[in-house]
């Protein structure tokens, strides 16, 4: 079988990057299925993107399919001929079914027996006829988040198609989507090779593109990395280059020049938080940095230009950073100006949520609540206060100039407001620090006073919601319900005495006296389960198995750090021990189920036989020692308590039959199947352990 | 002041009216209520619905109340220029003839980065959505471009394309000013320059107070409220055009009501809420009386 080199590239207008490069792992997989569905063989299938063309490069496919023959078989030839061998109504109808004439039915041997067969061929098909209708295929099926129409024509793109080069080997291959034909002349860059240029072959596509100075994505991204270290090691610099700028900045250009611009000394008085975020997210330029950490007055810049015009491109883009950073400097310095308590007191006016009131009512319930989590925690009356005035002042930046500007700067420009105010350093750093986590894996404030006032803001909205009847549904969280759990749960875990139950119900109460009604008890039943669902996905993501997992969930624990021990601890004892545990869980299921809570725990002692008693004395100081263990957070000694009472379970289940005949002695084996049962109840739910066997 | 070489602020609008026009574009003047875009303009909104090919350019005057900032911010007005145009069908060429305008207000696109930078556009106010771009020169945003998808509610088909240029940015960068104030708007023969800061530097000043500090809330409110009423009794005598002005009336009371900090969260939702029902409905409107006179034609 011959093959040749196959290409299909999109010409279009300016693609946008993140659906690009979600389109360069599509493109592969859907031209991949095509071929393979059409019964084409195929070798590697390579991506090739820049901004305006999504291509692909598919080596060694097949210029035709396999031919294929199949055999049908038919009935018996018994049935098929009669007596005299003409054909019988059976042999017709099969012949018929399969479109050829009853004389050509053939004679095949099944199982011993000899049945009447076809033998049906699909001849082999050309690739020129298949690969047309399979690019128009996977054209209209790349799946963009967002696609249009364009000019008078109804096809689907992600930005209007302009060209299509599609080629087997030299030849072209016919492809038609909105109006544009296939052929074999790409296009090259918009200002250094400006027009169409011919692709001979797919083998020499890449040198085409690099000749019309167009470089592939990984080409590009890689010109661009080694732009940045020569210029680092030339200005003595380090670069920040956040992988969400880069992989935009990747698919802007088709011929990157990495380029140094700076900027006025005076704005380095500027927050270096809003310098580099009008530089990363409006400029797409990247900030660097000197060796001792602090903000350089260089920037980086990557165009897309030529080259010969590199020194009007880096003045243009200087003149527009200085525009941004005046806007940025204007808004910080008038913000200097004003007064954080006026700032809170027009918060009065800023919707928090309909129901749940103003964002100046959310701060005066943070700051109880703030002061609560510090105090349950367990911190000094210096801590409690600041954590206080932390809260009270979290919120005040959101009507500063700079923060409607630069929103993802919320709580960092606050942090600076507060210290040029004079606030006590810790109060500007809880500030700064109260939104975090603000994504999975996103550090936590530094000091307790930052945590306390992050708990208090993320646990204020979740009771809220669940106060008003809208907790976090599959596909509505717009308050973030479930980020902000998790970010209470990594919070608390560090604040091991800070009770979450407790802080639920504070939070709940201070709904109340702002005079929402609500079933504060139904609620926060509802908020510990939520948070009980958080806890168990977080312990499942830290590799524990489910039912371990289930087993402390069902003993109703809630408070972080000792819902995630328990269950480290339980993993752990299962590790070490594990048919010890299982056996136990299997007496604790077998105990379960006979036992009957109706009949109490009041064993009577004087007629208890001897496995009997001995299995009541052994509960009776498992009960005792896990006492003492759950008091001092002893987890794994709890276990071990219990651990104890293997023995003397299976010694009772060997020697005792549980259903006696006489009721009283088999009232009396049931109650004390209930004592046994009882010390379990605190540590975690043992049957929920119980493999089923 | 400015670079000589380069165009002034007047100059700039002769030569995109003059290029559009070999393009086929119909050169209108600008809708007289005020409007926060040029998209606005009934030679945008109205004419992108429907099949009939259309292709027009303006220079509009934009009101946006919040964007003041009294004459003090280099960079800020309340009250701006957008050069607008519209093709539908879109072009196959229209981002080459959009590049081709540039050499035309002295920007030669070979000499300088320019790039299509994704920005999907949506005006909740309008019920309208379309793809594009924002285009950058050297890192600076000079123009928005778009593929309308969907006008007042309704389907485009065909796709009109709408180009808008900021003309006081495009402005400031040509003639290399860091102030829209010291653009120069013209000169006279003998050289002495009008800037746009002598044409409209109080006018920011004075509008800034209004739009902040002046304006009647109450009076606002209630001029929202006549219009929207306006506008039903216009779509009940079938003067779609005239309702959908009466539209534009309530889009700018909403806009004064925005600036001077009277609605709440909420309320404002519900203000877009009811401009859009209002827009959509003039929109919707327009469409069946075009049809009705396509089918009387025939």
């Amino acid at each position: 079988m011959t093959t040749k080199d196959f290409l299909l590239e999109i010409g279009s207008e300016e693609l946008p990057s993140a659906p690009l490069d979600a389109a360069r792992a599509e493109l592969p997989r859907l031209l991949g299925s095509a071929l393979d569905d059409a019964g084409l063989a195929h070798g590697e299938i390579r991506v090739v993107s820049s901004p305006r063309r999504l291509a692909a490069l598919v080596s060694d496919v097949a210029s035709a399919t396999e031919a294929k023959t199949q055999v049908f078989r038919g009935p018996k030839v018994a049935q098929a001929y009669d007596a005299d061998g003409n054909p019988t109504k059976a042999a017709m109808g099969f012949s018929r079914g399969k479109g050829v004439d009853v004389g050509a039915l053939e004679v095949v041997e099944f199982k011993g027996e000899k049945h009447v067969a076809v033998t049906l061929g699909e001849p082999a098909r050309e690739a020129t006829e298949l690969l047309g209708p399979i690019a128009e295929g996977v054209i209209a099926a790349l799946s963009w988040p967002r696609s249009m129409r364009w000019g008078s024509t109804t096809e689907r793109y992600c930005r209007p198609v302009r060209w299509i080069v599609c080629l087997f080997g030299d030849e072209v291959v016919d492809v038609r989507y909105a109006n544009v034909v296939s052929g074999r002349r790409t296009w090259g860059h918009r200002v250094l090779a400006p027009g169409e240029h011919e692709v001979p072959d797919p083998a020499s596509y890449l040198d085409v593109l690099e000749g019309a100075y167009v470089l592939d994505h990984d080409a590009r991204a890689a010109r661009i990395r080694e732009g940045i270290a020569a210029l680092e090691d030339e200005l003595g610099l380090e670069v920040d280059t956040p992988a969400s700028t880069f992989a935009e900045v990747v698919n802007l250009c088709e011929w990157p020049t990495v380029l140094a611009g700076r900027f006025d000394e005076r704005f380095l008085e500027v927050p270096q938080e809003i310098i580099c975020e009008a530089m990363l997210k409006h400029q797409r330029c990247f900030p660097a940095f000197n060796a001792d950490g602090s903000l350089s007055r260089t920037f980086i810049l990557v165009s897309n230009g030529d080259p010969a015009h590199n020194e009007a491109i880096v003045e243009g883009n200087e003149r527009v950073v200085r525009a941004r950073l005046d806007d940025a400097a204007f808004f910080f310095e008038e913000d200097l100006k004003a007064s954080m308590e006026d700032w809170l007191e027009s918060l009065a006016q800023v919707t928090f949520q309909e129901k749940l009131g103003t964002l100046r009512q959310k701060v005066a319930r943070m700051e109880r609540l703030a002061g609560e989590v510090a105090r349950l925690a367990g911190e000094d009356d210096v801590t409690i206060a600041q954590a206080k005035r932390a809260a009270h002042l979290a919120k005040a930046d959101l009507v500063s100039q700079a923060v409607v500007e630069f929103t993802s700067q919320q709580g960092v420009m606050g942090g600076h407001y507060a210290r040029a105010a004079g606030e006590d350093e810790v109060v500007a750093q809880a500030v700064a620090e109260h939104y975090r986590p603000r994504y999975a894996g996103d550090e936590l404030p530094g000091g307790v006073v930052g945590s306390a006032v992050a708990v208090a803001d993320k646990l204020d909205t979740i009771c809220g919601m669940f106060a008003i009847d809208e907790p976090p549904t599959g596909s509505k969280d717009p308050f973030a319900q479930r980020r902000g759990a998790i970010g209470v749960i990594r919070l608390l875990e560090r604040m091991p005495n800070a009770s979450l139950r407790a802080l639920i119900d504070v939070a709940l109460g201070l709904y109340q006296e702002q005079g929402l009604d609500f079933d504060r008890a139904e609620v926060a039943r509802a908020v510990a389960e939520f948070f009980s669902g958080r806890l168990q996905t977080m312990a499942r993501e830290e590799g524990a198995e489910a039912d371990a997992v289930a087993a402390i969930a069902h003993t109703g624990v809630v408070d972080p750090a000792e819902f995630l021990s328990r269950v480290r601890a339980l993993e752990a004892a299962r590790a070490e021990a594990g048919e010890l545990m299982d056996d136990l869980a299997q007496a604790f299921l077998r105990a379960t189920h006979l036992a009957d809570p109706a009949l109490g725990t009041e064993v009577d002692l004087a007629a208890l036989g001897e496995a009997e008693r001995a299995l009541y004395e052994a509960t009776e100081a498992a009960e005792a020692d896990v006492e003492a263990a759950l008091a001092d957070d002893r987890f794994s000694d709890a276990l071990a308590a219990l651990a104890a009472l293997r023995g003397p379970i299976d010694r009772f289940f060997e020697d005792v039959l549980v259903m006696d005949h006489d009721p009283a002695v088999r009232r009396r084996r049931l109650v004390l199947l209930n004592r046994f049962a009882a010390p379990f109840a605190g540590v975690a739910d043992f049957a929920a352990l119980a493999k089923v066997s | 002041m400015g670079k000589a070489s380069a165009p002034t602020f007047q100059e700039m609008i002769f030569a995109l009216q003059r290029y559009w026009a070999k393009q086929g574009c119909a050169v209108m003047q600008p809708v007289d209520t005020e409007v926060g875009a040029g998209t606005f303009h009934t030679a945008t909104t109205l004419r992108s619905l429907g099949p009939a090919p259309w292709a027009a350019c303006y220079a509009q005057p934009c009101r946006r109340p919040t964007d003041g900032r009294y004459g003090e911010n280099p960079n800020r007005l309340q009250h701006y220029y957008q050069f607008q145009v519209l093709m539908k069908p879109s072009p196959v060429n229209a981002q080459e003839l959009y590049l081709g305008s540039l050499a035309e207000i002295g920007l030669d696109a070979t000499a300088h980065d320019v790039r299509f930078v994704e920005d999907d556009w949506e005006s909740p106010t309008l019920g309208a959505w379309g793809l594009g771009w924002e285009v950058w020169i050297d890192g600076m945003e000079v123009t928005q471009f778009t593929y309308f998808q969907q006008v007042g509610g309704i389907e485009c088909a065909p796709v009109p394309v709408e180009i808008t240029y900021g003309l006081e940015r495009l402005a400031m960068y040509s003639q290399d000013v860091d102030s829209c104030f010291d653009v120069v708007w013209c000169r006279d023969p003998e050289g002495r320059e009008l800037t746009y800061g002598d044409v409209f530097h109080e006018n920011e000043r004075e509008f800034s107070t209004y739009n902040f500090e002046v304006a009647d809330v109450a009076a606002l409110r209630q001029h929202f409220d006549d219009y929207e009423n306006q506008c039903q009794a216009c779509l009940d005598r079938g003067l779609p055009l005239v309702a959908y002005d009466c539209a534009l009336k309530c889009s700018h009371a909403f806009n004064l009501l925005d600036a001077r900090g009277a609605l709440s969260q909420t309320e404002r939702m519900n203000y877009i809420l009811r401009v859009r029902s209002v827009a959509k409905a003039a929109c919707v409107a327009w469409m069946e009386a075009s049809e009705t006179k396509a089918e009387v034609a025939k």
